[in-house]
């Protein structure tokens, strides 16, 4: 009787100081909702006199024809799977390469972090330098073996995959940090013994390292997925969407709308709708391709 | 607790009085000549050698006056967003912003911004506006009321290399298929080792800033009488596929993706036979610790090709010092205004910084403007005199105008879409714009 009532009490008292928090947090989620979708719903640009006029669904309508809009999209999703998927693949490549015992190893494991840690404007600078077409390392590398100059950020159909390349080369370090401190954990004498049984490498690795990290990689991946949509800094300051549209995300289509037209209310549709386009991805992403330990 | 309650006030109490008794007598000091001592104004720069002038002189400001600022200095990209932000809300946050002359209209028609007339009746201790560039007052006045002092500003022109132009013997390109035939030549006779001709082709105002001039020069604009878009015709065609043709035959590599800075490299480092570009550059050729043509670049005005342009084919910009409606100091603020664009401060720049966009008559004709800029001083007049203030649209809209047209630059530089059909496809955006 009197211990359950300790337990009680205390539960309680542990609620005092999460409650006001959580309260908290909810209420400014809510509140900032809520201001957006009335944004939505109404036409501010700051650019006009006539004055805010409620205009029902008309943004929503706006954005489901407008080409525009719906390319950025489309590109915003095709950087997404690719960015993820280079990260995580060569990610978990690089974290199996370096559980090997070699002298430096140490080393290796802190230059290979260095991208992470970059800003993302001294990243982007770097690589819009190196890409350069008239004065780039890249293209000079290039001529050192006879290859003609490519313009790498001014050609519309490879400026997305010049964008790519930095964005692989700043986030894989992160996937092959979480991947290696998982293989830390894994116990040796698993591989010893598969080892022992005659199994090939290659087998080791499909078979027993893998499936033990496939939890960090979901989680991986995951989190590299939400960056993706969140990809702003390297497109801006590389390519600033150019040339020909070819390098716009919807991102950065919702920052144009929003400081060079100023039309505030069509800028946060898109961005609303991007958030609930992403969030129902990831709700699938998670449901099915996760897992169960992970969700 | 109650010891401790009165000491604190009887602290503030004699810090009140300390106060006091120092503004008091710093308001014995001033006395009437500084009517406006003491007062803190904010003020949204824009960064540029002109910038940079006004910061180094803000003692001489405070010490005439009394007045201090802050100032703020951004991008020009970034102090847009900033200042509308902030004049949407209408909160005073900043009492001087420095805009280019093509948000003028659009500012007062929004009632962001004040107009300057009375103020100049009743405090022109810096100002004469006889002084002023005739054709910089023009942009930042509406109806008939000033509502900006210049503070630069700049036309475009032609640059070209004297020294090729002598060795490969061609003749100063006067309409834009000289201009090509120029390029061809240089790039055939020099084995492509100089490029013909270098021009910024980024998407967004960059490009369209340049193509702009074929646009005019062929007898096209932006926008009709009616306040249209006028890019659907044959000259507008004519005129971004003459553009897009000259550079991809005879331009560098990756222009596509050059603004302002790319370009002017190329050309400063000698890797060019002309650029078309704003007359700022002139001052960066003729700068020997910068650039390895020094003395060897010609100034010639934009071409034209068509007889009955509608419009100037040389830019008119003017960045202009507004004072915001919802500033509380107006009058200090018009006294900072009037004091960063005076004849003296403009005269004073010259020797702090590389500011050849002076706007005051008086400071273009002193020695130093002579000794800097005299190589393209001329050429440079002679473009101002035909500028275009209409030369990038100036409605309200005009930055999702510039928007989409450099979507259509871009397509047909890189060779995605024709220039009909891009051109098409920006005339039916820029008319949705219009009307929203």
């Amino acid at each position: 009787m009197k211990r359950h009532g300790m337990h009680h009490i205390s539960r309680n008292h542990a609620r005092m100081f999460y409650q006001p928090v959580v309260g908290f947090l909810a209420l400014a989620a809510f509140a900032l909702l809520g201001y957006a979708i009335w944004l939505c719903l109404h036409n501010i640009s700051l650019m006009t006199t006539k004055g805010t006029q409620f205009v029902g669904f008309q943004n929503f309508v706006r954005l489901a024809t407008d080409w525009r809009g719906l390319q950025a999209l489309w590109r915003t999703v095709l950087f997404i799977v690719l960015a993820t998927s280079f990260e995580v693949i060569l990610g978990i490549a690089i974290a199996l390469f370096l559980d090997q015992e070699f002298r430096g190893k140490k080393f290796v494991r802190a230059v290979i972090l260095v991208p992470m840690i970059m800003t993302p404007v001294i990243a982007g600078l770097t690589w819009r330098f190196l890409f350069n077409a008239q004065s780039g390392m890249i293209n000079y590398w290039l001529s050192t073996i006879g290859v003609a100059p490519v313009d790498w950020l001014g050609n519309p159909n490879v400026a997305l995959y010049a964008v790519l390349v930095a964005d692989i080369w700043q986030w894989t370090p992160f996937v092959v940090l979480l991947a290696m401190s998982t293989l830390e954990t894994i116990p040796k004498d698993l591989v010893e013994a598969a080892r022992m049984d005659g199994a090939s490498e290659v087998r080791i690795i499909w078979h027993v390292i893998l499936p033990m990290l496939r939890r960090t990689l979901a989680v991986a991946a995951l989190i590299r997925a939400i960056d993706s949509v969140k990809a702003f800094d390297l497109f801006y300051i590389m390519t600033k969407g150019g040339p020909a549209l070819s390098t716009e995300t919807q991102n950065l289509y919702g920052y144009t709308v929003a400081f060079t037209n100023f039309d505030i209310s069509y800028a946060m549709t898109i961005a609303l709708f991007l958030t609930i386009v992403t969030n129902i991805a990831l709700m699938l992403l998670n449901r099915f391709a996760m897992p169960k330990g992970v969700r | 607790m109650t010891r401790t309650g009165s000491a604190s006030r009887s602290i503030c109490i004699a810090m009140a009085a300390a106060f006091a008794t120092v503004t008091t007598w710093a308001d014995i000091a001033v006395g009437q000549d500084k009517p406006f001592a003491g007062a803190r104004l904010s003020v949204l720069m824009v960064g540029h050698p002109t910038t940079d002038a006004v910061r180094k002189a803000l003692p001489d400001f405070t010490a005439a006056t009394g007045i201090d600022v802050d100032l703020e200095v951004v991008p020009e990209a970034d102090s847009v967003p900033k200042m509308m932000l902030e004049f949407s809300a209408g909160s005073g946050r900043y009492d001087v912003v420095e805009a280019s002359s093509i948000h003028v209209k659009g500012f007062v028609d929004a009632d962001y911004i004040v107009p300057l007339d009375d103020l100049a009746t009743r405090y022109g201790e810096f100002y004469d506006k006889a002084d002023f560039v005739p054709g910089y007052l023009t942009p930042n006045t509406v109806d008939g009321k000033l509502y900006g002092l210049p503070l630069f500003g700049e036309s475009s022109f032609l640059m070209y290399r004297k020294d090729l132009f002598e060795q490969y013997g061609i003749a100063v390109p006067k309409t834009f298929d000289e201009i090509e035939a120029a390029a061809k030549t240089v790039k055939e006779k020099s084995n492509g080792r100089i490029v013909g001709i270098t021009m910024r082709g980024q998407q967004g105002i960059q490009g369209v800033y340049i193509w702009a001039s074929y646009l005019w020069g062929m007898g096209g604009s932006f926008l009709t009488d009616d306040g249209k878009s006028a890019l659907d015709t044959p000259e507008a065609a004519t005129a971004l596929d003459k553009f897009a043709h000259v550079l991809r035959e005879y331009g560098p590599v990756g222009v596509a993706n050059m603004g302002w800075e790319e370009n002017r490299l190329l050309f400063q480092q000698g890797k060019a036979a002309m650029t078309l570009d704003a007359t700022v550059n002139g001052a960066f050729n003729e700068d020997p610790s910068v650039s390895t043509v020094v003395g060897k670049v010609g100034y010639a005005p934009v071409p034209v090709q068509t007889d009955s342009p509608k419009g100037g084919s040389s830019s008119l910009a003017v960045f202009g010092l507004n004072i915001a409606s919802a500033s509380q100091q107006q009058e200090a603020a018009w006294l900072f205004i009037s004091w960063a664009t005076s004849k003296k401060q403009q005269i004073n720049s010259l020797d702090t910084d590389p500011n050849s966009g002076v706007t005051s008559v008086a400071a273009m004709n002193s020695p130093a403007f002579d000794k800097r800029y005299g190589a393209f001083k001329k050429a440079m007049l002679a473009s101002l005199a035909g500028g275009n203030p209409q030369y990038i649209p100036t409605v309200p809209r005009a930055n999702e105008i510039v928007n989409n047209t450099g979507i259509a630059v871009s397509k047909v530089l890189a060779g995605t879409a024709s220039a009909a059909d891009a051109l098409k496809e920006a005339n039916e955006l820029n008319n949705a714009a219009l009307t929203r």
